[in-house]
Formats: structure tokens, C-alpha cells, sequence
């Protein structure tokens, strides 16, 4: 590093609850910074070694967003037959419009098995219920068993990495939480960290009355639940325990086994660049009358939780395709810079910042989230179901906009820039009135001052000062030069390549068909279109 | 057949060397480039902010600018992107005005896409002995997919030492209206950008979008690294130039 | 109220919300509830994919690799009774005390050999061999839960995958009364049995047929592993052996 990065200090206040201050906070944390961007680029890099390694990673990628499109275009088909046949099997699902159903179910069913505690494995899902506070306040004991969540339970923090929650804690920090869980002092050696978790929370899963997991899909014709990790922690809750409740995003379905092998591809590739995680179980049911091990009662929580909301709705459904696996984190060079903890939400990174506002019901009001963002499409890239984060960002920005919620300040300066581009002349009056304004600000062609609207960009950077003529007005004079300088004719070869293209341009012409035509699941959704503004307001 | 020069508002306004260049460049070819005078700004950054009644507004200008136009030549990633990518969804509620977006997009090409897949020129005859790094920008990349047109280019260009640049798919923190929404964070961006271009030791910084050029120059030059930033098309007009004298 | 009435009650509840539930996915679709199995055009890996099947002897030979790469053991053995001494050799030198295996038909040779060993090594007076054997058929709960507190203190667990998957480097291994799941899962050390002529090429292969599995015969648990288990989570430093084995051992056996 060259230089450090002044954060405008006067803006920073100690809790800030703007994405803006939560980032400037957390560009000052150099540890936090580097820990962040070690992390990302690695996994990031591995991804990218795991598809080019794989092949045809295109074609995988269009593979598993079209499972997803058709999936949550039939929805509610694939979720009937889902909760059918794990009922055949012997599961008792459950339904949750919203996380306060899902907290009262989960008390209901540890109340009566008198719980004393319970052991979760690693479910985003159920970071959104906040579902260990509720099991607190009635005495039972929860326990985070995925190593990173652990720490953080014991840091009483929130994951700040869809798959490495801890990214933003180093070893010494994190031998100084399990030292006093442990009562004796643990070197910040991770083989030795590891291994003490490994022994405490071994008892923890033999003495458990329930297992908590989430559910990375459910196989709507098998009813069975699919579980990716690497730990071991996920079998273990789910096999060790008398009762097993399973919190599941209603959005979590495949049809078949057969879709399996392509998420199964995508998910860990895309996550870690493994091939496969150590550990995938298909888990159909509560064990069987003859077993000796597994779950005597299971049970499944779909939950919706705003989830309802993106269908119908032709910018956000897709975020419904979305597999967790966290690539647009690691790719997105906004998250490596503030970690994810500077989001706010549950969920961070590209897919928080669009998808917080969207099951939070009032994409308008979440203020300044979807602006954390450059737009660079990284997260598009990188998404393994190609959803196209970076134009919902646009499209929530929009949403704000409509809803009356923008910033006063860029209200009038959209104002003004519709004066200025709605028409030539304006342009060009307002480029002379720029030459004049510029004087005495410039200095060797640029201008380093930090007033006014110049604060934020020339607090790291110069801007050029405006050239003596904009090309318009140098236009006429350098067309007769070029003119007079005599113009050769167009080569044969060139001139015949361009006819071609018109040519062929002017044929397709009438079978033009728009870009939201590419699938029939699409073109499903696109149909809602009309009923859109409505649903709009509901926002 | 009409070829037209969309100069993009940057262009005409900060950077006119750039749209000379391409000007100059196209001329050698016996291509006449027109420059309609009623175009403005693709609208990007109302859009991209949700402004969109703004935003069309804007790009109004531009569609009706180059109706008459077989081919329409850009020195922007960013803004030829917004054309293809975005029109469409821009102004879907109004037929008449979607009839005219999907033409444009159709015809729309940056400016090394138009050389190498529409002229089919690989080698424009530069010469240009210096250290250059190529920065590609995100839109250019991500939405037109042009990767290997400018490499192509510069491949060709005698005694130009390209050099890579270290993570170079990452973003600069430009973004428009970003870099000064959020200054800090795309701050932080650029600095890790400059940093990487320092590493590649090139006395010139080569692009196709002068929004990302303008940013990593401006904090170059706040650093007092003296990297001279270049869109390619100057690049290969003050080459061919060059290659000329001699 | 007993376990079995607040079941019954929840479930009640349950269904009636469904409906509601389905309803309303319906509704923001803007269409009818979809009863009918949708059309699909497309289902599983790309076309081309199902064409990748590698020979017997590349399967193994990328079996390994992939398996070792992911940081476990393997090993390629002519024959069972390979298998047998290289687990005899394997107790002898760990000093494992506390063995666990499942009562599959396949790993009677292992059974019956261990038990030798057993016997042998309290003969040496140098080891005390607790070895048990997973079998749950007729056993009352009590008795299932001993099973459980076994695989717990287990040195080592031994298995016989009912696939293994070359590509990814994975063995298959379903649940049922004489296959404990723990008996892969809590002992330190895994050991399994793969006969080379279940391994397969790519995972669809092996998923694919259990989409057709007859309800009354589909397992508890399916468990696909490859390797053992591991963590990144602190710094990103590897570290093996978290909750799951940390030492897995893949014997290949080779016969027919």
C-alpha cells in the first residue's frame, strides 16, 4: 500500500446506519481490509481454476439457471409434490408466511420436546429468523457448530461471509474467544483451535435433544432434503439428535436427483473450487423402524419470508434462482474492500445488497444499499445461475427513484442533467459556461480543489480541466481538413464486408425477437408485465 | 454507407482528442465519418442513479441522431453497452421509440469491435516504442464481450510493449455517479488499481472507456505517477502517425 | 398432550396453511395452481456430459487422484483378502482399540479376520480390540442408542460404499438396519471398501437411478463423501478432521 485512505472523518459517527458510514468504517480497518481481500481472492481464484478445469462452463451455468427459471416458473407444483413425498416418508413439514411463524413453530416443537438444547449447522435462512435468540429466552441452549459460526456465536457477532462467516476475525482473536471458552490459554495454533472445538462440541451433539439445519435443496420427487458441507457438523445434527427441524426457503426445490448432478457442480465449484464438498447427504425422512441412527422425528419449515414477493415480478424473480454460494461476494471488488458486515443485512455482498430490500418489502426505502455498487457486472460473471445482480442493482435504484425516495440533492441534479442532454445546445452553452467557471481552479490542466460537488472525487484523485474546444466545435475545421488532405476510396474487401453486415441486418430484421425472449420460462414471466405497477405498490 | 460518430459526452466535452482520433484513424480507410449534431449523452448516468424519465430524455437524442446511420461508431465500452444492454428496457413502453432502440443497437459498435470485426483491420500500420498496459473496462468486457479486439490491435502495433496487468478484470471504483456517492469506497478501488498499474512499470495506460481512464489517471496524478493515460484509438492515430514521419 | 396428538394437531394446521401457501405462490404468478406435472425440456446435466464415461482403468486411476487430492488415502488391492491384511496391518500399527463396522455381506471376510486378530492380539497381550458390529435387526432402543455410543468412541470405522463416483472423487453410502450412518461419520479413522466395479464415471449416474428408487426402499440418509472432513474457516488455514474423520481410506478392490 501506497497510501492509506482517508475516511472523511466528520461523517463517521459510531454506529453509523448508513452503508456509506458502515464502509468508511471499515476501509479504516486495515486488518479487517486485507483479512477480506486474502480470503475472496483465493476463493475467487479457486473458482475460476474449478470451472476452467471442469469445461464448458457456459453451458453448465445456462444448464442450472434454466432448472432454476422452470422451477420457480412452477413453483408451486414442485413444492406440493416436494412436501407429498417427504409426508410419505414421514416428515412433518410446516409452513411459515414470515419469520415470526417460523420462530412460533420451532418453540412449539421444542417446548414439547422439552429441549434443554439444541445444535445448528450453518443455514443463512436461519440468520434471517434470528432463531437462537428465541431459543435463548426460553432457557434452551443454542449452539452454532460450523467452526467459522461458532466463533462467531462466541464473538456474538453476525456471519459476515455467506461461506466463511468468520472471514472478517484473525487466529489471535479467535484463540482469545475459545481460551476462555476452554478456561486454559489455546496457542493461536489452528490445528490446535480446531481440535479443541472438535472435542467441546462433540459432546454438545451427543447430548443435544434437537438438530437445526437449513437445506441447500429439496428434491421435489423424492422428498428428500440435500445438505453441502464440509465439516461434518451438518451430518451430525442431523443424525445424532432424537429431533432434526429443517428451515427451508421455499425457493430451495429441484425437480429430480438428475438436476442434483448440476447443482452439485455448480454450488461447490463456484463456493470453494471443490469438486465436490466432503460431504453431500440426500436425506429423505426420519430414520427408518430397522435403523439405529438418524432422526426419530423430522421436520421441515418452509419458510417464504418475502421470498413470494420477487415472484411475478420481471426484475427481481430470478434473485429466486439464487444457490448461495457466495461467488459474487468473492468476485465483487466493493465487498473485498468493506467486508460484509458494512451491508447491514443478513445477507451481504452483490446478492444482500439486492436481495435485503427484496424480502424486506421496501426495496424503496433501504437507502443507500443498491448505491454501494459501480455496476461492474463482476457478480453477474461470477454467479453460477446467472442472475443479473448488476441490473437489478439499476432496477432497485429506479424503484427508490419512482417511489419519491430519492436524494434531493441528486433529484435537482437529474433535473439538471435532463435540461442540459435533452438538447445539443444546451450541451455545448454549458461546456463554454464550464471553461469560464474552471479558470481559476485550474492549475497545470487540472483542478485539485474540494468544494462543493468535487469533494468526493478530488479527495482521491484530480480531474482534468475542460480543453480550450469540445470536439463539436473543432469538428467543422478538422472535416475540411480531412477533406483537403484527400480521402482514399474504401478498400474493396472493407466495403464489401460492410454491405454484408446491413444486408444481413436489414434480413433478420423482421424475426427480431427482444432479449427476454430467450426462454419460455421467461417468456412465461414476461407476460405479468401488465400487472406489474400494481404489485409495485405494494412495496 | 453512412458511418456515424457517437462522440459520447465525455469525449466531446473533456477528451476531443479521443473522437479526433478515431476521425483521423477511420479517414485512412476512405471512410467518411459523420457527426450528427443533435446527439448528447447516452444517459447513463441518470439511468444507472434511476432516473429514467431523464434518462430517456437523453437517449432520445440519440436515437433520433443516428436514424438515418448504417453504422454507429463509439469510443466507449460504457456507452455502447447502455445502448445494447439497456435500451430496450429503457423505453419498452413506448413502441415507436423501442422500434428505434433495437436499430440502434443493431448498428452500434465500440470502436475497436468496429475495426476488427466490421472493417476486419488487425494492423493499422503503428509504430509506438513504449511500455503499455491495457485496462479493460468492466461494460466493454462484461456486456459487449470484447476481449480480444483490442490485444488484437495493439498485438500489431511495432516496437509497443504490452504488459498485463495484474488483475486487470477488476473494477476501477469509476461507476459514475458512485465515485462521488461513494468516494471512499471507490477510492479504495482506484488505489488498488493504480497500485496495480504501477506494478506493470508502463509509461502508458491504454483503455476504451475515458470514464475509467479518467479516474485511474486523475488518482495517478494526485499520487504524482507520471503514467500517461491513453484511449486506444489515440494510441494507434498518434502510432500510425509516427510510423508515417519515419 | 402426548408427542403423538401434537403431531397430529401440528400436521392439521399444517395442511391448511398449504393450501393458503400454494394459493398464494399461484396469485403472484397470475395463474391457476399448476396441478399437472410442467412440461420440461430440459432436465439434468448438458447432453454431452452423459456422453463422458471413462474406461474401468481411468476411472480408478482418476478415483485416486481426485480422492488424494482432497486429502484422503487409497489404495488399490487385487483382492479382499488384500483388504483384510492391509486392516490387520492397519490395527496392529495405529493400536486402535475401539472398532466399528457395518454387517454388510461384503465385509464378512473383514468380519471374520478382524475377529482373528482380536483374538490374537489378546493372546500377544498387546491390544485389547473392542470390535462392533453394526447390525440393528430386532434391537430395541436401548440397544440402537449402545450402537450410536460405539461409532462415538470408535478409532475406527469400516464400510462398503454402495458406489463410488470417479469424477468427483466420492463413495455413496445409503443408510439401513446393518449400515449405520455414525459408522461413517463419528470414528477418528474411516475405511472404505469400494469393489471397482461400482464406481462410475460422473454422479449422475449414480443419482439418476434413485430418482426411480421405490418409496419403501429409499434410505434414511444417502451420504456422498470425498475425503475428510475439513475446515477453512480460521484464516483459511486447511484443517482436517474438524467433526468428521480426518483419516479416510479408500481400498479399491480389484476382483471381480
Amino acid at each position: 500500500m501506497l497510501m492509506s485512505i482517508r475516511a472523511d472523518h466528520s461523517t463517521v459517527q459510531k454506529t453509523p446506519d448508513s452503508v456509506k458510514g458502515r464502509a468508511e468504517l471499515a476501509l479504516n480497518n486495515e486488518f479487517l481490509r486485507r483479512a477480506v481481500k486474502f480470503t475472496t481472492e483465493r476463493l475467487k481464484s479457486g473458482k475460476l481454476a474449478a470451472a476452467e478445469e471442469h469445461g464448458n462452463w457456459e453451458e453448465w451455468r445456462e444448464r442450472g439457471r434454466q432448472i432454476r427459471l422452470h422451477t420457480i416458473a412452477h413453483l408451486d407444483y414442485y413444492l406440493e409434490q416436494f412436501v407429498n413425498n417427504a409426508r410419505a416418508h414421514g416428515v412433518h413439514v410446516h409452513f411459515a408466511s414470515d419469520a415470526k411463524e417460523a420462530v412460533q413453530l420451532t418453540m412449539r416443537i421444542a417446548k414439547e420436546k422439552q429441549a434443554k438444547s439444541a445444535v445448528k449447522s450453518k443455514s443463512m435462512v436461519s440468520e434471517e429468523l434470528h432463531i437462537n435468540h428465541a431459543l435463548e429466552e426460553e432457557g434452551i441452549e443454542a449452539i452454532e457448530t460450523d467452526l467459522g459460526e461458532y466463533i462467531i456465536q462466541l464473538a456474538h457477532e453476525t456471519p459476515s461471509h455467506i461461506i466463511i462467516p468468520a472471514i472478517h476475525k484473525n487466529r489471535h482473536q479467535i484463540a482469545e474467544l475459545l481460551s476462555k471458552e476452554a478456561g486454559e490459554d489455546l496457542p493461536p495454533d489452528t490445528a490446535v483451535l480446531a481440535g479443541f472445538v472438535r472435542k467441546k462440541l462433540r459432546e454438545k451433539f451427543l447430548e443435544a435433544d434437537i438438530g437445526m439445519t437449513g437445506c441447500n435443496f429439496a428434491i421435489a420427487e423424492t422428498g428428500s432434503m440435500v445438505l453441502f458441507e464440509n465439516e461434518g457438523n451438518g451430518r451430525m445434527v442431523s443424525t445424532v439428535p432424537k429431533t432434526q427441524i429443517t428451515f427451508m426457503g421455499m425457493e430451495r426445490i429441484i425437480p429430480t436427483l438428475d438436476d442434483l448432478e448440476v447443482m452439485a457442480t455448480l454450488l461447490p465449484r463456484s463456493a470453494t473450487g471443490q469438486r465436490l464438498t466432503v460431504y453431500m447427504s440426500v436425506l429423505s425422512g426420519p430414520r427408518r423402524a430397522a435403523d439405529a441412527d438418524g432422526p426419530e422425528e423430522m421436520h421441515i419449515i418452509i419458510l417464504d419470508n418475502g421470498r413470494s414477493l420477487q415472484l411475478g415480478d420481471t426484475h427481481f424473480q430470478e434473485l429466486l434462482n439464487c444457490i448461495r454460494c457466495g461467488a459474487c461476494l468473492n468476485a465483487c471488488p466493493v465487498y473485498r474492500h468493506i467486508g460484509g458486515h458494512a451491508y447491514g443485512g443478513v445477507y451481504s455482498g452483490p446478492i444482500g445488497a439486492v436481495l435485503t430490500p427484496a424480502l424486506n418489502k421496501n426495496m424503496a426505502e433501504w437507502d443507500d444499499i443498491a448505491s454501494a455498487s459501480s455496476l461492474c457486472g463482476a457478480c453477474y460473471e461470477a454467479c453460477p445461475v446467472k442472475i443479473p445482480l448488476h441490473d437489478m442493482l439499476v432496477y432497485l435504484r429506479h424503484r427508490k427513484v419512482e417511489a419519491g425516495r430519492g436524494e434531493q440533492a441528486e433529484k435537482m441534479g437529474m433535473q439538471g442533467f435532463r435540461f442540459i442532454m435533452s438538447d445539443a445546445k444546451r450541451l455545448k452553452m454549458i461546456a463554454k459556461l464550464g471553461r469560464w467557471v474552471q479558470k481559476p481552479f485550474v492549475r497545470d490542466g487540472k483542478i485539485t480543489t474540494q468544494i462543493g460537488p468535487l469533494k468526493g472525487w478530488n479527495a482521491y484523485r484530480h480531474l482534468p480541466s475542460l480543453p480550450s474546444e469540445t470536439f463539436r466545435e473543432q469538428w467543422k475545421q478538422l472535416e475540411q481538413e480531412l477533406h483537403a488532405s484527400g480521402r482514399p476510396t474504401v478498400h474493396e474487401e472493407i466495403r464489401a464486408r460492410m454491405e454484408k453486415l446491413v444486408a444481413a441486418r436489414n434480413q433478420s430484421d423482421h424475426m427480431h425477437a427482444g432479449d427476454m425472449a430467450r426462454s419460455s420460462d421467461l417468456q412465461a414471466a414476461s407476460r405479468l408485465k401488465a400487472a406489474e405497477g400494481e404489485r409495485r405498490d405494494e412495496r | 454507407m453512412k458511418v456515424s460518430l457517437f462522440i459520447t459526452c465525455i469525449s466531446d466535452v473533456v477528451y476531443p482528442r479521443v473522437a479526433a482520433a478515431i476521425v483521423k484513424l477511420l479517414n485512412r480507410y476512405g471512410i467518411e465519418v459523420d457527426v450528427p449534431d443533435i446527439q448528447t449523452c447516452c444517459g447513463q448516468p441518470a439511468f444507472n442513479s434511476g432516473y429514467w424519465d431523464e434518462a430517456r430524455a437523453s437517449a432520445s437524442t440519440i436515437l433520433d441522431a443516428f436514424e438515418a446511420s448504417d453504422f454507429v461508431v463509439a469510443p466507449s465500452g460504457s456507452c455502447t453497452g447502455m445502448i445494447h444492454h439497456y435500451y430496450e428496457e429503457l423505453f419498452k413502453d413506448d413502441r415507436v421509440r423501442l422500434a428505434q432502440a433495437i436499430r440502434l443497437k443493431e448498428k452500434t459498435y465500440e470502436f475497436t469491435q468496429f475495426l476488427v470485426q466490421v472493417l476486419g483491420i488487425k494492423d493499422v500500420g503503428a509504430e509506438f516504442p513504449h511500455k503499455v498496459t491495457y485496462h479493460p473496462s468492466c461494460h466493454g468486457t462484461r456486456l459487449l464481450g470484447i476481449k480480444e479486439e483490442p490485444r488484437e490491435l495493439l498485438s500489431h502495433v511495432r516496437g509497443l510493449e504490452l504488459i498485463a496487468l495484474p488483475h486487470q478484470e477488476d473494477c476501477c471504483g469509476f461507476g459514475g455517479t458512485f465515485a462521488v456517492k461513494m468516494s471512499a469506497i471507490s477510492g479504495a478501488m482506484v488505489e488498488e488499481k493504480a497500485d496495480h498499474v504501477l506494478v506493470t512499470e508502463a509509461e502508458v495506460l491504454v483503455g476504451l472507456d475515458m470514464g475509467c481512464l479518467m479516474n485511474i489517471g486523475g488518482h495517478l496524478e494526485y499520487r504524482g505517477e507520471p503514467v500517461r493515460i491513453m484511449h486506444v484509438a489515440e494510441l494507434l492515430e498518434e502510432g500510425v502517425r509516427r510510423a508515417h514521419e519515419h | 398432550m402426548n408427542d403423538k396428538t401434537f403431531l397430529a394437531e401440528l400436521d392439521a394446521q399444517s395442511r391448511v396453511k398449504q393450501e393458503e401457501f400454494f394459493d398464494h405462490i399461484a396469485s403472484r404468478l397470475q395463474r391457476p395452481r399448476q396441478k399437472t406435472a410442467p412440461i420440461r425440456t430440459l432436465k439434468g446435466a448438458p447432453e454431452d456430459w452423459d456422453r463422458y464415461e471413462l474406461s474401468l482403468e481411468a476411472r480408478i486411476t482418476q478415483f485416486v487422484k481426485h480422492w488424494e487430492l482432497a486429502g484422503g488415502h487409497a489404495h488399490r488391492l487385487a483382492a479382499m483378502k488384500d483388504a483384510v491384511l492391509l486392516i490387520q496391518d492397519m490395527v496392529r500399527h495405529t493400536g486402535a482399540k475401539h472398532l466399528i463396522m457395518q454387517d454388510q455381506p461384503e465385509l464378512e471376510p473383514i468380519q471374520t479376520a478382524l475377529l482373528r486378530t482380536k483374538e490374537e492380539l489378546q493372546r500377544e497381550e498387546q491390544q485389547d480390540i473392542n470390535l462392533t458390529i453394526w447390525n440393528a435387526h430386532g434391537l430395541d432402543d436401548a440397544a440402537k442408542g449402545w450402537l450410536v455410543a460405539a461409532a462415538a468412541q470408535a478409532d475406527i470405522g469400516i464400510t462398503a460404499a454402495h458406489a463410488a463416483v470417479s469424477y468427483t472423487g466420492s463413495v455413496v453410502l445409503p443408510s439401513s438396519e446393518i449400515s449405520g450412518r455414525t459408522v461413517s461419520l463419528l470414528p477418528t479413522m474411516l475405511i472404505v471398501i469400494i469393489p471397482v466395479l461400482r464406481l462410475k464415471t460422473r454422479l449422475g449416474e449414480v443419482l439418476r437411478p434413485m430418482d426411480e428408487w421405490p418409496l419403501a426402499e429409499r434410505p434414511a440418509g444417502i451420504h456422498f463423501v470425498s475425503g475428510p472432513s475439513r475446515s477453512a474457516d480460521i484464516e483459511n488455514d486447511l484443517t482436517i478432521g474438524v467433526h468428521g474423520p480426518g483419516i479416510v481410506h479408500a481400498l479399491l478392490i480389484e476382483e471381480a
